[in-house]
């Protein structure tokens, strides 16, 4: 394409190096800002002023910030939960299925020690606690295994399988919390029963304990992943099977343990929400709006590039981003779903700009006097 | 249509000062090339001398940045494949992209302009027919393309672009793949489509003597320009070969014997599936010395793949037995098998061997991830790691500049050499070379021979698998020609014949001459 005397052209990247995908990843967050801000003007909102009130409540308010940081720890577990599959580049479609699992043995622990019912226990809360986290992590993990075994021994598409689980998991907590079912809340709202005040998660720096697990395990994974020989045959397994069984690496092994490690992180994800996070203490009845909320892990981890230390801001963002949506949506009295339409419009914005990961533009001067030769694409 | 306007003789296809750049490269600079009508004028060059970009760009598949295009005395500017194929022109691929499932004449008329709708079967044929009659070739047109051979493939190419009114025939290495055989008839062919003045323009890597046989005239590519171009008539392959790069060369492996120590690869009966579930390994057994060279001498596609992958434990066997060192693994993964001293080297070293985006240091760790003497407390010694690498760059005489460029930015000799480097550091006693030199350029094939030859002396068994006589020959110590999963014998190289060999590569036993 020709403008003026200037040839533009797109021409294939050979390497990207980390600074530019972040370069290209903050453009890409101001154009959908930008974007975004025509939603505000038609319904004849000042959009400086709304998002000065979405980041002001986001991120420096003390309603807002522990919102904020709750969200974001769900979301960067479940980033984690897609990025170790991704890795390996298989797609987990499961957090979801794989949360609510998790969430379902956190409180099937309760359940059996017959918790649920007396507020009192004589347990150590300690134990318990821990009894939770291992039973989210283990019926997660088993979750996605389901996933992994198929993909591993039979080739089956992971993405299909992971997706049905989905709903599977999704009608099995209908099942368990709504009327009739047996972890139902005596108040029959539609919700499980609550947790004993006793065992309220304790807060580290006013967050749920669960802020530390999710931050350790992004060093973990980054390590894992840099350093170790499992990350090692993790990578070149994503990179390219057929190299990878040529050096070794197991064609079964490998889509198994991602899926089994990937899913039990998601199943802390669910422990966290419902477990831990101050106000909640049980399954909610919107349960499925965290099952959705969950699918931004996929956009957080595409976004950060599968690396686990990266991540940690993105999901920050995201996290901070539905807080903050939610919050000027009913302060400017606009319409229902605006925070998840800004999301929206935040990752196709940022999946549009994956293009200019292959791509870049370039521009030269054409001279004066070949000008008239220039070669037209 | 093309011929019409131009007499034999004259100028039908030319290119003027092309330049094509790609980042970082410049793949062709000033390229001037001229075809004339009845000709056969051969483009040879090295791997990376830009023979394929100018061929894309003859075949609009490319556009160039400078220069420009002339088909019989117009200036063309192609947009797509179309353009050149509507203008006459025709390329044979060298991955052959035809349709395994359907037959013959359905391949020959997809995408045609003319076919319609309904195909007029009988009168497509027998235009086919004719087109088979008048350039002599033997083909069932209504047989399946998977049932063909390499060779009979290759004509089906063929006659796709005449088919469709090609009257410059640009072919992309033509007799690769081919047994002797085949090769031959396929030349035998090409003359006899250059004297109906068909314009041809056969693009070679090193075969040199067929160059010289069919070509009258031959330009030739170094890194991108065009350093000479003759009549054949004045050249021989010594001249050839010192143009092609640059110094005096000639392939040579001095064959040395060495004692023969105790059995290291036994393989009894053994036979497994392909992909399609058919046995294509079927009963091989044979035994390979410390060092000793076993030849596979054969054409692709008869069983060495299977084999070669049941040797190294990555396609299981139906039957037989696989004894490595004296211990039975033919249950054994893939990597146990290279901890007790299996080391492969496989043919497709861009999507098997390496790992493209990783860098030469990861790959490098393919054959290492395991060995506990890179890891302190499960975490890689990342310094010990890249100085490994940078050793074994600098022992092989991999061209890179640093060991942490992405092994997709080498060539495939350079890549092949990292790739020999790292797998004979682990000091393997059994090394399995697949096609180790396919598509290489002269002087990476006279290295990675050397460092095979050398594997040998320092007392491995080396099974080599190659569709190459000459490579067959200078190296083996013993030869087995296979054919359709089988040796059809395993001769010891003092009374080898190459006639004979060459015969059991397509299956047919020469009587003994006495």
């Amino acid at each position: 394409m020709r403008a003026g005397s200037y040839e533009i052209k797109l021409v294939k990247r050979i390497s990207l190096t980390n600074l530019r995908a972040l370069m290209l990843s903050v453009i890409a967050g101001v154009v959908a800002l930008f974007a975004f801000g025509f939603v505000f003007v038609a319904a004849g909102i000042d959009p400086f002023m709304a998002y000065q009130k979405i980041f002001s409540f986001s991120f420096f308010n003390d309603f807002g910030l522990p919102l904020t940081i709750n969200r974001f720890i769900f979301l960067l577990l479940c980033t984690y939960a897609f990025i170790i599959p991704f890795r390996a580049g298989l797609w987990n479609i499961g957090m979801p299925g794989q949360l609510y699992a998790g969430s379902l043995a956190a409180f099937g622990v309760l359940h059996v020690l017959d918790i649920g019912k007396s507020t009192t226990s004589h347990m150590s809360p300690l134990i318990i606690w821990g009894l939770m986290l291992a039973a989210a992590a283990v019926a997660a993990a088993a979750t996605g295994a389901i996933a992994g075994f198929l993909k591993g021994k039979y080739d089956i598409n992971e993405i299909v399988v992971t997706m049905m689980l989905n709903y599977m998991a999704y009608w099995l907590v209908s099942y368990m919390i709504k009327e009739g079912g047996p972890f139902m809340n005596p108040g029959g709202r539609g919700e499980s029963f609550e947790l004993p005040s006793s065992l309220h998660a304790p807060l580290i720096w006013g967050s749920p304990y669960t802020l530390l697990i999710a931050l350790a395990l992004g060093l973990m994974l980054f390590h894992m992943f840099a350093k170790t020989k499992l990350g090692y045959e993790i990578r070149a397994y994503g990179q390219n099977p057929a190299a990878a069984s040529y050096a070794g690496i197991s064609r079964f092994r490998i889509p198994l343990l991602v899926f089994i490690l990937g899913g039990a992180i998601a199943g802390l994800a669910g422990y966290h929400y419902f477990g831990a996070v101050p106000g909640v203490y049980k399954i909610a009845r919107n349960y499925g709006f965290f099952g959705d909320l969950a699918f931004y892990g996929i956009i957080c981890g595409l976004i950060s590039r599968g690396n686990p230390l990266a991540s940690i801001p993105v999901a920050f963002l995201f996290g901070g981003l539905s807080v903050g949506g939610r919050y000027v949506q009913g302060e400017l009295g606009m319409s229902f779903g605006l925070d998840y339409a800004l999301l929206g419009v935040l990752m196709i914005t940022l999946v549009a700009f994956q293009f200019f990961y292959q791509y870049q533009i370039v521009t030269t001067r054409i001279r004066k006097e070949t000008s008239d030769v220039g070669i037209l694409h | 249509m093309l011929l019409k306007q131009i007499k034999p003789g004259e100028i039908v296809l030319e290119a003027r000062g092309i330049t094509k750049r790609f980042p970082g490269v410049i793949a062709n600079d000033q390229v001037n090339f001229e075809i004339k009508v009845g000709e056969i004028h051969a483009i040879l060059g090295e791997n990376g001398a830009g023979k394929s970009t100018l061929m894309k760009i003859l075949f609009g598949q490319y556009q160039p940045d400078e220069g420009d295009v002339f088909v019989g005395g117009k200036q063309v500017k192609f947009k797509s494949p179309l353009d050149a194929i509507d203008l006459g022109i025709g390329m044979v691929h060298q991955h052959r992209k035809l349709v395994p499932a359907h037959t013959v004449i359905e391949n020959i008329i997809l995408g045609h302009p003319g076919a319609g709708r309904i195909i007029d079967l009988p009168r497509v044929s027998r235009e086919i027919g004719e087109l088979c009659e008048r350039y002599g070739f033997s083909i069932d047109l209504k047989a399946k393309i998977w049932q063909l051979s390499e060779g009979e493939k290759q004509i089906v190419e063929i006659l796709k672009s005449l088919y469709r009114g090609a009257e410059v025939l640009i072919m992309d290495e033509p007799t690769a793949g081919l047994t002797a055989l085949e090769t031959e008839k396929l030349l035998a062919s090409v003359e006899t489509m250059s004297r109906e003045n068909l314009a041809i323009v056969p693009f070679i890597t090193h075969k040199l003597p067929i160059v010289l046989r069919i070509s009258d005239r031959v330009t030739i590519l170094r890194q991108g320009k065009v350093v000479a171009s003759f009549e054949t008539e004045h050249a021989t392959e010594k001249s050839l070969a010192r143009e092609l790069v640059g110094r005096d060369i000639l392939i040579r492996t001095e064959r040395t014997t060495v004692e023969k120590g105790k059995p290291i690869l036994e393989v009894q009966e053994l036979s497994a599936f392909n992909d399609r579930d058919l046995m294509a390994l079927n009963g091989v057994s044979f035994t390979i010395h410390e060092g000793e060279i076993l030849g596979v001498a054969g054409v692709s596609g008869n069983g060495q793949g299977e084999l070669v992958e049941v040797l190294a434990g990555l396609r299981p066997s139906v039957k037989g037995k696989v004894i490595l060192d004296g211990k039975d693994v033919t249950a054994m993964s893939s990597r146990k098998r290279w901890q007790l001293g299996m080391g492969y080297v496989p043919a497709d070293r861009n999507h098997v061997g390496s790992i493209g985006e990783f860098s030469l240091v990861e790959n490098t760790r393919m054959n290492y991830y395991f060995d506990s003497s890179f890891y302190t407390r499960g975490s890689l010694n990342q310094h010990k790691m890249r100085a490994f690498t940078q050793e074994l760059i600098n022992e092989y005489g991999v061209a890179a500049p640093n060991p942490e460029v992405k092994a997709k930015n080498l060539s495939g000799g350079n890549l092949q050499k990292l790739i020999m480097a790292r797998v004979l550091s682990r000091n393997p006693r059994l090394v399995i070379a697949h096609l180790p030199t396919q598509g290489l350029d002269i002087g990476a094939i006279e290295f990675v021979r050397n460092k095979l030859h050398e594997a040998k002396e320092n007392g491995a068994g080396v099974l080599l698998i190659s569709e190459d006589l000459d490579e067959i020959f200078s190296l083996s110590d013993r030869i087995a020609p296979m054919y359709e999963g089988k040796f059809m014998d395993i001769v010891p190289i003092e009374q080898a014949r190459r006639d004979a060999v060459g015969a059991m590569m397509a299956g047919i036993t020469l009587e003994e001459e006495i």
